[in-house]
This record gives C-alpha cells, structure tokens and sequence, in this order.
C-alpha cells in the first residue's frame, strides 16, 4: 500500500515536472519564435515589455488571461469549449512516452523509479501517433462549432492536411521501426548509441535520410505551421479555425500548437537524431563521471529538441505558403511514394544486414 | 543538364537558398526598425508634416485674407472668411481661417499658392487624437502652430512686393505708419 503510494506520488511529481518544462518551453517559445523571425527580417521583435522584451510572454499570458471570454451566438456551446481541450490535451499527454535522458532506474525508498521517462510502454510511438490523431479533431470541431464561414473552411482544410501527412509522418517512422525492431522509444534510443553514425538518420545498413526529410516536412505540416499553416491561413481566412476564439480558449489552442512543435521536435530527435545519445561516445561525462552522463545526456537531448525549433522558426521566416492543391500534390504524390519506397528498401536492406 | 536539374529539385535547392539567406540576415543582424517612441528618425529637409499660418517677426499675421490656398486646395481642407480691415479700405485679412486636417493630404499646393508665404509646413507629425474634431482646427491654432515651429520670422518690410504686400493686415500693435 505504501508502495504503491509512493509510485503514484513520485508519478505525480514527474509528470508535474514535465508539464512545468514543456509549458516553461512555450512560454519561452513565444518570445524566442517573435525575436528569431524578426532577427532575420532585419527587425528587432519585441522590445517593450521588461529589458529586450524578455517578460513578453507573460505580458501576453495576462492579456490573454484577462480578455473577455465570447461565444459567438449561434455556435455549439458544448463543443466550442470541448475544442481547445480536445486539441491541447493530446498535445501535451504525448510526453508521457518521451525519454528525456538515459534509461536510469533508480530506486527510491525501495521503489523501482525511472527518472527521465514517465512511462516506459513499449509501444510509445503508436501512441504519440493515436494521441496526435485525436488532436486533429479539436481542430475540426473547433472550426464546425464556431458558426462562422472561416472557421470551418479552416477546419476543413485542418482535417484534409493533417490525415494526408499524418499518414506519411506514419510510413516515415515505419523505417525507423524496421531498424530498431521496436516501438518504445526508450529502446529505439538505445539502439542507437555509440557514434552518431549509428543514428537512424545515417545508420547502416541503410541510412533513414529520406524518411528523416519526409517525416520533418510532414510533421511541420501536422502542426499547421508555416509553409503550411493553410488552416489558419491570416491572408485567407482571418485566423482560420480559431477566428472566434478569444481569451484562454485562444490561449489553449496557442498553447497546443506549440506543445505539438515541443513534441513533434522530441520524436525527430528520438527517431532519428539520436535522442539522448552524444554525437560522439567523448562528448558526454564519462571515466570517473560516468555517475553524471545523464547530465550530458539531458542536454544533448535538449540541443537536439532545439535545433528542430529552430529549424521551425527558420521555415517560417524563409518560405511562403503553399497553395492547397499544391499541399496536397506534394503530400500525396511526392512525400507518399518516397516513404513507401523508403520502408521498401530499408525492409530489404534490414533482412540482408540485420544490425548486430 | 537535366540530371543537374532533377538533383536541385530533391535536394530542395531554391528552398535551401532562401534559408541561407534568412540565416545570414541573422548571423549579421543590424536592425533597420527604430524603436518608434524612445528614437525618432531623422526627417528630411523638405518633409511636409502640419500646416501652419505664419507671422512677421513684428507679430502681425501674414495672411491677407487671399482665398488663393483655398482655390488650391484639392480636397477642400481650407477655409478662409477674408474680411477689410477696420478702418483701412485697401487692405484684407483672414477674420476666420479653418482647416479640416482630417482630409489633408499633405501635398503643400497651398503653401505653394500663397503669394505672401502666410502659410508654412512644420515637422510636426504626432496629431493622432481621439477625437477628429480636434482636428479641425481655427485661425488661433494654426497661428500656435506656426509660432511653435517657426521661431525664426521674416522680417516685415513694407513694400517688399508692391502688389500684395502692400495689403497686409496692420493691427493696432503696428508701428503707425507715416504718411
């Protein structure tokens, strides 16, 4: 009994502690995504708030605390409050699976206890991927309970892109798992540790650098960012599925866009990158500080997290939006074909060289 | 040629372009924005901000009270009820003087058409008001306005054109004129 207390309370502690990082993120996210973008548009970005704008984003979650809460007349009560749960919700429930430093197992008052990954289940990336899913749909309902034209022209759209690369960000990772020989992400990690050529991105006996291109462009396109942000399109259709939101609500779904980048960046790492793997077996403490590797492990998961934000910033500033039959041109008929015939290949190549 | 092309294509070449770019636009960041309230940009010689009436370093108003920068005016902003001045039959002033600066343009033909340089553009750009009738301003304002941005006045020197300024306004501050 007291064990099982004791489980639940260091749980509550780390999934505390997870949700406090990840939304510390965001709010961090917010400032560092407006001074990047105007960084390189030759801008300054926000200098009001505090020195160099550094409190922004608590400027801006008071404002949005404090707005006033509007329903549209007309709209579907019950379902326009649903929306920004259904979409925040999976988005931050992803990083139940994700593991933040090495596979430790330390042991607490007699309690077996994994500090870097809150629940070690052996088919987490099914499970990002059905969670994901299901935040597809407060995007959708989002848009259908507003009771506006362009909101549910943004919801409409929302549904078509994010099943057409849902689909291929599916098949992208099915490579991966080809090669790792399992779904938990702790596993998929460890098999790639060593150097960095033994990530999946370049690792024999074939390296995942396509599944690795397709399964970035599409995860972009599955958090509705820029060039793909046709469902909340500002030029096009106001705001897209959120136009009649406003206050927290706006501030969930703000919220779950930026949780999905968090999470979206996490897998790429797990996958491909490397997760909490060093580049190179040197780079992380060890000899007489090996007891401190998940130190460095920690932080090299966190460069790598980071380079995939930047990455996101860096999109959004150079390219502009794509035209939907373009979208879903590229979706089907380009990015498809190449993750099938990545799977393929890696499949063969996989059953000739099985990994040691 | 065409395997070159097809190269630059999987590759993402024009995207990867682009990305350099953005990327040196970081890397040698020089803002070109100035923090708007706390710097102001240096404004250049002939910038043509508020309108103003002007006044002769004596203090007598210039404007004779022509209508010309009326007539000139192309979307209608000025105002001008001319008026003899007591006791002297020849000459002219503005006894009300409007401007509706809520349609102003900012183009200057006014300033151009008035024949006694009455009136005058300032530097002054700030007249964001909560009211738009604050914008509508008198005789009196626009005489502030010119004080304010025109430090420096022009000397009054009778007969300096024969054919206009001779109908200047002399109010009873003037020196008396000999006859």
């Amino acid at each position: 009994m007291v064990e099982v207390g004791i489980k639940i309370g260091l749980s509550i502690t780390q999934i505390a502690v997870v949700m406090g990082v990840v939304l510390l993120t965001v709010m961090f996210l917010t400032l560092a995504e407006r001074k990047v973008i105007g960084w390189m548009q030759d801008r300054m970005g926000p200098m009001e708030v505090g020195p160099y704008g550094i409190l922004q984003p608590i400027a801006d979650g008071l404002k949005l605390f404090f707005k006033e809460d509007i329903v549209p007349a007309g709209a579907n009560k019950f379902l326009f409050s649903l929306a920004p749960i259904l979409a925040l919700v999976p988005a931050l429930i992803g990083f139940a699976v994700i593991p933040f430093g090495p596979n430790l197992t330390v042991e607490i008052f007699g309690v077996q206890f994994q500090p870097f990954v809150i629940s070690d289940i052996n088919i987490g990336i099914l499970y990002i991927l059905a969670f994901t899913s299901i935040g597809a749909y407060g995007v959708i309902l989002g848009g259908w309970a507003s009771n506006s034209k362009y909101s549910l022209l943004g919801g409409l759209r929302a549904a078509a892109q994010v099943i057409s690369y849902e689909l291929n960000v599916g098949l992208a990772i099915v490579g991966v798992i080809l090669l790792a020989g399992s779904l938990s992400l702790v596993k998929i990690t460890e098999a790639q540790s060593g150097w960095f050529w033994n990530w999946f991105i370049f690792a024999p006996p074939f390296p995942q650098l396509f599944a690795f291109v397709v399964y970035v462009i599409s995860s972009v396109a599955e958090t509705n960012r820029m060039p793909f942000d046709l469902p909340e399109a500002e030029s096009e259709l106001v705001a897209g599925f959120f136009t009649e939101y406003s206050g927290m609500r706006f501030a969930f779904f703000f919220l779950a866009e930026y949780a999905n980048m968090i999470l979206v960046s996490c897998i790429a790492a797990t996958l491909f990158l490397g997760g909490w793997n060093a580049p190179a077996p040197f780079l992380q403490f060890h000899g007489s500080w090996a007891n401190l590797a998940w130190a460095s492990g920690v932080f090299w998961f966190t460069v790598k997290v980071y380079f995939f934000l930047f990455l996101f910033f860096w999109l959004r500033a150079t390219l502009p939006r794509l035209r939907y039959d373009q979208l879903m041109r590229f979706g089907w008929k380009v990015m498809l074909p190449i993750a099938l015939g990545n799977i393929l290949i890696t499949a063969i190549a996989a059953y000739l060289f099985p990994r040691g | 040629m065409k395997f070159k092309a097809w190269l630059k294509t999987i590759i993402f070449y024009e995207i990867l372009i682009g990305m350099k770019a953005t990327l040196m636009h970081l890397l040698h960041y020089k803002p070109i924005t100035l923090q708007y309230p706390h710097e102001k940009r240096i404004l250049p010689d002939s910038y043509r901000g508020m309108l103003a009436l002007l006044r002769y370093d004596d203090g007598t108003e210039k404007c004779v009270g022509c209508d010309l920068c009326e007539a000139a005016c192309p979307s209608r902003v000025i105002k001008v009820i001319s008026a003899e001045v007591p006791d002297e039959p020849t000459k002219r002033f503005a006894k009300e003087y409007y401007m509706d600066m809520t349609r102003c343009l900012f183009c200057g033909l006014c300033v151009q058409a008035c024949p006694v340089d009455a009136l005058g553009m300032t530097r002054e750009y700030e007249w964001a008001v909560y009211d738009k009738r604050q914008l509508l301003l008198n005789k009196g304002q626009l005489l502030a306005i010119g004080d304010r941005s025109y430090p420096v006045r022009e000397k009054r020197l009778e007969l300096q054109h024969p054919n206009v300024a001779f109908f200047n306004v002399a109010f009873k501050h003037l020196p008396p004129k000999e006859s």
